[in-house]
């Protein structure tokens, strides 16, 4: 029995020898992470969250109640670095794309364990991608984002901790996109139908449900699963087997975990804020006076960056296909649109709505994307600039109602359209009705239900509207708007049988820009797109929110707070001062 | 003959409990054909709201037209409403089944219900209980002190009970905490059942005595409206039976003031207040429901509203047949305490 027992040692040394663990270091107090410290252990982050996560499955979760908290649960490949904004190692600790730049081999980390224990091999990719992501039973918004000419990629393995995917032809984005969660082949494989051809073809779909026992849910993100009271709380806790680690070789995340408090309205979440009971709170641009007047006496630090617009944009669209013909052919003149773009008064709209906590947008690609071209063509606010142009197509006040008119004499009138209840947009959209009045053009406001405006939208039945549509860094996630052909492309679905030479020039970018893996040719092409787009302004771009942020200063290592790293994204290296303390409160 | 022996000794009171029995179960029975009708109109007037539970998708430029067809394939939601609507009573009649959650992927039932239905009820009848035991008393006081300076100020703070909106309401109690009574110096919390440190604890005393710290607010904001209302209709019938003549002949026999009052007044008042206690159940639940998303509970109602929202078709209707289902119930609950307190209704 003894001999075993040594046996037994030497087998553990030799294995842990060979299966040392290729943790990632977060180099805290070094390079761009330089306003970083190293933490210590313990406490809980407590956040207000507005709705239930509706599923802990990520591929299948749609609204953010749910990813916020998911995206806690899971690592991907490649990640990417949230001061930076660039790509980086993360599950994949290397990788290379082939000269024809169709092949890129990743390399994993080895010895990585599951939040249960049990080993991560080139076998979960493989599964993560072939049977889960790829499989057209898995109802995921992931799947069309990997799609290069209509095909989607091919992954095998190649030895335990290699795996090699195949493209039908270059695609830029790629390592970014490929950076989606790894699900466990051991939990989830046998719900697979690629694997397991009796399996339930919604299975996959619904696993990882609300009612699933949280030990069930199994991932390598930074925490995983504690607890869900339904309308209460949502309780994540650290993954002991997380694979990054501190310079000094800690492991990572310092909190003990993440409580997500679940109230209904921001009015409430604010006022918890306030009683000390949250740690961190997401203001409205009407909360930062009352935030900032206590913000000494309790310990508030207030973070506003004028150089940090959220992503995504809002605008004003035109439909150059509307079901009136008269308008259609106004409409679908250049001039008409900048005359538009000239009555937008978006200092006006950023002092007023957004309470000076805005940003004019001119291009349609996120300010905070590297691939962001400031110096595009702008057609600010200049009412008589507008009347001008107004004049040059030929509407003018022809009975002198006050109101322009088209040329048969019948007043030229549209109706604008945005989603009621939301009232910065309902704000925005007074302050460009008003304007319009001035020089003379009627626009009757209208805000409707969203679900009837989305329908409106699609189906080509709207005239006007001001909406918004999400973005991130990667230029190609607008692709679906901006090409002929993209079912977003609502500003002319016409297109796609009938392209104007801007928009076949711009499809023409969209497949330039990912073909190369060079950033700055692919700037370029993403630089033109944006000129065009601005020129003739398809979208008339309003303002974007700044981002602004507030917690307790016991919070430490808040220095990367960003709309680029979501609300959390430095979760794994936040630590508390006082882990007893939740907000200003020691309890 | 035992049986015999019963009838003999009591048939009055046989013939009563077996009429009721019999009118509760007929009553029960009516509640089966109005609850059909009622989700059947309730499914296609859901029909009418334009877009459906894949609309949302839609604005996601990372689906596909495909996958949005094929989402809409999935759930039914290509088949007409009709079919839609057969299949789920057919389910119901059946299975008990009433659907699913097109948006939680749970059965319909769950995603209503679970982790709510018990908070609800307390809530809602906690509130009825404390509105009872508030306005009644409050409302014989008024109407025996009529146009007292008291009187005055009671229905001037009824009239402003009344008028309040409930969620505005709401706002201003959880203010009030924060900002002018500062409970988080104390180390207390606003909104939702517990404080932090007692949501996922086991029961204990110090549980409790911050479940009802949190529940205090719930009862003020929710039983406001109910409470004002309830003292003025106390008021208004109390007065109305105080002129009777019986009241007059009471006091001529010269019974002593509290009991005209209590035992031959209020006992005569309070018929119609009862009616009312049945059919003010869903008002509660509706009271409640604004309540629910200020203070943050979990509530069924917030659950409905919610899946209505989203057009989470199967959950709407189940929830519209609860609520249905509620009504009836307090009716019949109304009508079983009125006959109870009043001997002169026969149920025939």
């Amino acid at each position: 029995m003894k001999k075993f027992g040594i046996l037994g040692i030497f087998l553990v040394l030799w294995f842990g020898v060979s299966l040392a663990q290729e943790y990632k270091v977060v180099p805290l107090g070094q390079g761009e992470w330089k306003d970083f410290t190293v933490g210590k252990y313990g406490g809980y982050l407590v956040v207000g969250s507005l709705d239930n996560p509706k599923t802990f499955n990520h591929h299948i979760a749609q609204e953010t109640s749910s990813t916020d908290i998911t995206g806690m649960l899971h690592a991907g490949l490649t990640e990417v670095n949230p001061i930076t904004d660039m790509v980086e190692p993360a599950l994949a600790k290397s990788w290379e794309i082939s000269e024809d730049g169709l092949t890129i081999t990743f390399h994993l980390r080895q010895g990585l364990k599951w939040s249960d224990g049990e080993p991560f091999t080139a076998d979960d990719v493989v599964f993560t991608f072939n049977g889960v992501i790829f499989n057209e039973d898995v109802r995921t918004d992931y799947r069309d984002v990997l799609l290069v000419e209509g095909k989607l990629p091919t992954c095998e393995k190649v030895d335990d901790y290699t795996v090699r995917f195949t493209l039908a032809a270059p695609f830029r984005p790629f390592l970014r996109e490929i950076g989606g969660a790894i699900y466990p082949a051991h939990k989830l494989q046998h719900l697979s139908r690629v694997y397991n051809p009796d399996a339930d073809p919604e299975a996959l779909n619904s696993v990882w449900g609300v009612d699933t026992p949280p030990e069930e849910i199994v991932g390598m993100g930074p925490f995983k699963l504690k607890q869900f009271i339904p309308d209460q709380l949502v309780v994540i806790e650290r993954n002991p087997y997380y694979w990054k680690v501190d310079p000094q070789g800690n492991k990572l995340p310092y909190l003990d975990g993440v409580k997500y408090v679940i109230a209904f309205s921001l009015d409430t979440i604010m006022l918890k804020f306030r009683n000390g009971e949250l740690d961190v709170y997401a203001p409205r641009p009407e909360d930062i006076a009352t935030l900032k007047a206590e913000a000494a006496q309790k310990g508030i630090k207030i973070l506003i960056d004028p150089t940090k617009p959220l992503f995504g944009t809002t605008w004003i669209a035109f439909n150059q296909d509307c079901p009136n013909e008269k308008l259609r052919e106004y409409f679908r003149m250049v001039e008409f649109r900048r005359a538009m773009s000239h009555l937008v008064d978006r200092q006006t709209i950023i002092n007023n709505v957004y309470l000076g906590l805005g940003v004019p947008q001119w291009s349609p690609v996120s300010m905070l994307s590297p691939f962001y071209y400031p110096d595009v063509p702008k057609y600010d606010y200049d009412p008589e600039a507008a009347a001008k142009l107004l004049d040059q197509i030929g509407l003018i006040d022809r009975n002198g109602d006050g109101w322009r008119d088209f040329p048969d004499g019948t007043t030229f009138e549209f109706e604008l359209n945005t989603n009621a209840g939301n009232t910065i947009r309902e704000q925005t959209c007074q302050i460009f009705v008003a304007d319009c009045a001035k020089v003379g053009i009627k626009v009757n406001f209208n805000p409707i239900n969203f679900n009837a405006l989305v329908t409106k939208l699609l189906g080509g039945q709207y005239e006007a509207c001001l909406l918004g549509l999400t973005g991130s860094s990667e230029p190609h996630g607008g692709a679906n708007v901006e090409r002929s052909c993209g079912g977003l492309h609502f500003w002319k679905y016409s297109d796609c049988e009938d392209p104007t030479p801007v928009a076949k020039r711009i499809d023409e970018l969209f497949d330039l820009g990912v073909k190369t893996y060079d950033f700055n040719e692919a700037y370029e092409y993403y630089k033109e797109y944006q000129i065009l787009a601005a020129e003739n302004l398809f979208l008339i771009y309003t303002v974007n929110m700044l981002y602004r942020y507030a917690y307790y200063e016991n919070l430490q290592n808040t220095a990367g707070f960003s709309p680029l790293a979501g609300a959390l994204g430095f979760a794994e290296v936040l630590w508390k001062k006082n882990p007893n303390m939740v907000g200003n409160r020691i309890g | 003959m035992g049986k015999g022996a019963v009838l003999e000794t009591a048939p009055f009171l046989f013939y009563t409990a077996f009429a009721m029995l019999s009118y509760v179960a007929r009553r029960v029975l009516y509640m089966i054909p109005v609850l059909f009708i009622i989700s059947i109109i309730s499914f296609f007037v859901l029909q009418l709201m334009p877009g459906n539970f894949t609309t949302a998708f839609k604005l996601n430029p990372r689906f596909s037209k495909e996958e949005i067809a094929r989402l809409e394939a999935r759930y039914g939601l290509d088949k007409p409403a009709y079919i839609r609507y057969w299949k789920w009573i057919i389910g119901i009649i059946t299975r008990g089944d009433f659907g699913y959650s097109m948006e939680t992927q749970q059965p319909a039932f769950d995603a209503l219900f679970k982790g709510r239905l018990g908070w609800t009820l307390l809530i809602s009848f906690g509130t009825l209980i404390f509105t009872w035991i508030i306005a009644i008393p409050i409302g014989v006081f008024s109407a025996v002190r009529q146009y007292s300076v008291a009187d005055y100020a009671l229905t001037f703070f009824g009239f402003i009970g009344v008028s309040i909106p409930n969620f505005f309401f709401a706002l201003v109690v959880l203010w009030f905490l924060v900002s002018v009574l500062k409970v988080g110096e104390r180390g207390l919390g606003i909104g939702g059942l517990f404080d932090l440190q007692y949501v996922d604890a086991p029961w204990s005393w110090a549980k409790f005595v911050n479940f009802l710290w949190h529940l205090l607010p719930v009862l003020i904001v929710v039983g406001l409206a109910g409470t004002a209302s309830l003292i003025r209709y106390m008021r208004g019938q109390l007065l109305d039976t105080l002129g009777q003549q019986y009241v007059l002949t009471a006091r001529a026999k010269g019974l002593r003031e509290r009991v005209v009052i209590w035992k031959h007044a209020v006992r005569n008042a309070i018929n119609p207040l009862i009616t009312m206690l049945g059919m003010s159940l869903p008002d509660l639940f509706a009271g409640a429901f604004f309540a629910a998303i200020i203070m943050g509970l979990p509530t069924v109602e917030r659950a409905f509203w919610n899946a209505l929202q989203r057009q989470d078709e199967y959950v709407v209707m189940s929830g519209l047949l609860f609520f249905a289902f509620l009504l009836q119930v307090g009716n019949l609950l109304g009508d079983i305490m009125l006959a109870w307190v009043d001997p002169r209704i026969r149920y025939d």
